[in-house]
């Protein structure tokens, strides 16, 4: 007797997340104007500290760019986190949205602002660092899988802490050594093509810490919803 | 604040007091090693301690796991009892290695894998101990935290490979065998008796801790319940690591 | 209407927040048609009682059932779609206008942009639907609540001091909510301090006090 349409499929549910999270940050700007900046001008700070000869920024310059990416790429994942209201998440729980679609839907909408956030700084660090990008054919691969990562980790983390006390200051905590994998697959994998080796364990690497990370947000969802 | 009647147990403080004391029997009577002199003696409470790490750990896991299963707050105290006590024995094994390491390396820390797992592996510890005091519902409490511990037992595997992976291609690892020629049989003995005591003090602490962590529910309980409805936030959570 | 003809059953239900009893052995039943309006003072549990029926709650103890799905069973945000509850504060999001609020919600449930625009006509908001949310008056972000219940046609409607910071276009809103509703075959769930108001729209009635439904 509801006068509603006919209950969307899984895909159709993430995509409604998608869109309100892209939507939300369209408005606000978090990402593009606050965490954005923020990872650029750390990029600009460590040469001031460390010293500005060119070898020297040549040689830690794709270090920072993923050290960069890694602690302030969660602050994208938690974005919407902290601020969020208990009449907030009644509303989402009650248009029956099935939590795991919600959770998939979070991490993609983090997914596709972390490539974002990674181009800019990407181009930053070629910039300031004199950085010569190797490996074409990989690079891509470690940046979506390191994106991919990223997102699910940050979202994870950020639906288990939820509506708990310090809760913008805890995630990164919780996530900046989970995310270890994740750091040392995408550094490894593009110093091996520098070297000539094979990348692929490292890759492997990376795709397996993903899949474990969307099973395990997918199986928690629900529990996780119901303990708000 | 009720005062709830309870026995405090006073057999694991016993326990404590002997198999400590027994270690340190043991390892101050045990000539010195050859190469290292008087500095080896650290070897008998560094080598334990980070067994301990590791075994604490594991068991903050299982018990995480065996929450989401049986919703048993016994589980619950269990895996916080031991994520206390695997923070103080991780920092204890990280210490004192850094304190061996100086004389003998002549550096404070060196990128060895094992060394870099267990300083990751004790910002997880902090990490999972932070995330419990973000609220004072123990129900909540329990299932995140939980989870947390689940998601840690996936990942540290992925951390270990990982870490050690990065180490393999890149430094040789004899670089980081001071042992050098094997270890001498009073040595070797020594160090199974420390280790077996260590395991011992363990089990004391946990028995300690998981009582206390039962006192302290029943005091937050008493405290939420005798004033009538208490907002979460009234109530501040007790510190990171006392009473173990 | 699917599945049991009773609504909402409850007996001797309890519900902790922490260590704190909020509510203890209540037991209520809706039925189809019925208006329920349940009063008491600040503290008594009467959000917490709506929020069990809305399924946000988890019950700590007795029978607790909403359109005969067991609220203990795992899956029970499936029944969800078909609740509408208004809280006291308005789960909007600021930063989003008036209508994109609702067509999020309209996405969600599968319905078309359009239904959003025609709730927001409705509740007589069409001409700030483009209007954040946040620059929007409390009176207006109420409205938009209750567009959103009217959108969705909820087979179960649960209000949370629905006529509080209202002006006397919007009361009616409420009145015909309810109506709605309850012809369509539904029923609806109102908890108030304000009696006469509720009184008026009420098939019956119920007082709660210290977690205890009288």
């Amino acid at each position: 007797m509801t006068d509603a349409g006919a209950t969307p499929g899984f895909f159709a549910q993430v995509m409604t997340i998608v869109r309100r999270d892209l939507l939300r940050e369209r408005r606000s700007g978090e990402v593009l104007w606050v965490t954005l900046p923020f990872g650029a001008i750390a990029l600009l700070l460590v040469p001031l500290a460390i010293g500005t000869d060119a070898p020297t920024l040549q040689r830690i310059g794709p270090g920072m760019f993923w050290v960069i990416v890694m602690l302030f790429g969660v602050l994208i994942a938690i974005r919407q986190t902290s601020a969020e209201t208990q009449a907030q998440r009644d509303m989402v729980a009650l248009t029956g949205l099935d939590p795991a679609a919600i959770f998939v839907g979070r991490s993609t909408a983090s997914f596709l602002l972390l490539v974002v956030f990674q181009t800019v700084l990407g181009a930053v660090t070629i910039v300031l660092y004199n950085v010569t990008p190797t490996g074409w054919a990989v690079l891509p691969v470690v940046l979506l899988l390191a994106a991919s990562g990223l997102a699910l980790l940050g979202t994870l983390a950020a639906s288990i802490v939820s509506t708990g006390r310090s809760a913008t200051a805890l995630v990164p905590l919780l996530v900046a050594p989970l995310s270890v994998p994740l750091l040392l697959g995408a550094t490894q994998a593009l110093e091996a093509i520098r070297l000539g080796r094979s990348s692929l364990v490292w890759v492997l690497l990376m795709a397996t810490v993903g899949l474990l990370l969307a099973v395990a947000g997918i199986l928690s969802a629900r529990p996780l919803q119901e303990t708000a | 604040m009720t005062s709830t009647q309870h026995r405090t147990t006073v057999w694991p403080w016993i326990v404590m007091a002997v198999a400590g004391l027994h270690t340190f029997v043991a390892s101050m009577t045990v000539s010195p090693d050859v190469v290292q002199g008087q500095l080896s003696r650290i070897m008998y409470v560094h080598v334990p301690a980070a067994w301990l790490a590791y075994l604490a750990f594991g068991v903050t896991m299982f018990a995480s796991a065996m929450y989401l299963w049986k919703k048993d707050f016994r589980w619950d105290r269990r895996a916080l009892a031991s994520a206390e006590i695997g923070v103080l024995f991780t920092a204890l094994a990280i210490g004192l290695g850094m304190i061996w390491a100086k004389p003998t390396w002549g550096v404070w820390w060196t990128w060895d894998a094992r060394l870099t797992l267990t300083s990751i592996m004790f910002f997880v510890y902090l990490g999972y101990l932070a995330l419990r005091r973000t609220t004072d519902n123990l129900d909540v409490r329990a299932a995140r935290s939980a989870i947390f511990g689940v998601l840690a037992v996936v990942q540290v595997p992925l951390v270990h490979f990982s870490v050690i992976w990065w180490r393999t291609l890149h430094q040789p690892p004899t670089l980081l065998n001071p042992e050098g020629p094997a270890m001498d049989t009073a040595m070797v003995i020594t160090l199974l008796i420390a280790v077996a005591s260590f395991t011992v003090i363990y089990v004391a602490m946990m028995f300690k801790r998981i009582e206390l962590a039962r006192l302290e529910d029943e005091v937050l309980v008493a405290d939420q319940t005798s004033s009538g409805p208490v907002a979460g936030q009234a109530v501040t959570a007790p510190g990171l690591t006392k009473g173990s | 209407m699917s599945g049991s003809t009773t609504l909402v059953d409850l007996e001797k239900v309890s519900v902790r927040a922490g260590a704190v009893r909020i509510l203890e052995d209540v037991s209520l039943t809706v039925h189809p048609g019925d208006a329920v309006g349940v009063f008491g003072a600040n503290g008594a549990g009467k959000t917490t009682l709506l929020r069990l029926i809305a399924t946000l709650q988890p019950p700590a103890g007795g029978r607790c059932s909403v359109f005969g799905a067991d609220m203990y069973a795992a899956d029970r945000f499936d029944i969800r779609r078909r609740i509408g509850y208004i809280g006291h504060t308005p789960g909007l999001y600021p930063e989003l206008t008036l209508l994109e609020n609702l067509a999020f919600v309209a996405d969600a449930h599968g319905l078309p942009e359009s239904e959003a625009r025609r709730a927001l006509e409705l509740v007589g908001l069409s001409g700030a639907a483009d209007r954040r949310t946040d620059h929007s008056s409390h009176g207006m972000q109420r409205r938009t609540e209750f567009a959103r219940v009217l959108m969705t046609g909820p087979d179960l409607l649960l209000l949370d001091e629905p006529h509080s910071a209202l002006d006397a276009d919007a009361v009616d809103l409420v009145d015909e909510l309810v109506h709605r509703t309850v012809e369509r075959g539904g029923a609806a769930v109102l908890v108030s301090h304000d009696r006469d108001r509720v009184n008026s729209l009420a098939t019956r009635t119920h007082e709660i006090k210290d977690g205890t439904l009288l």
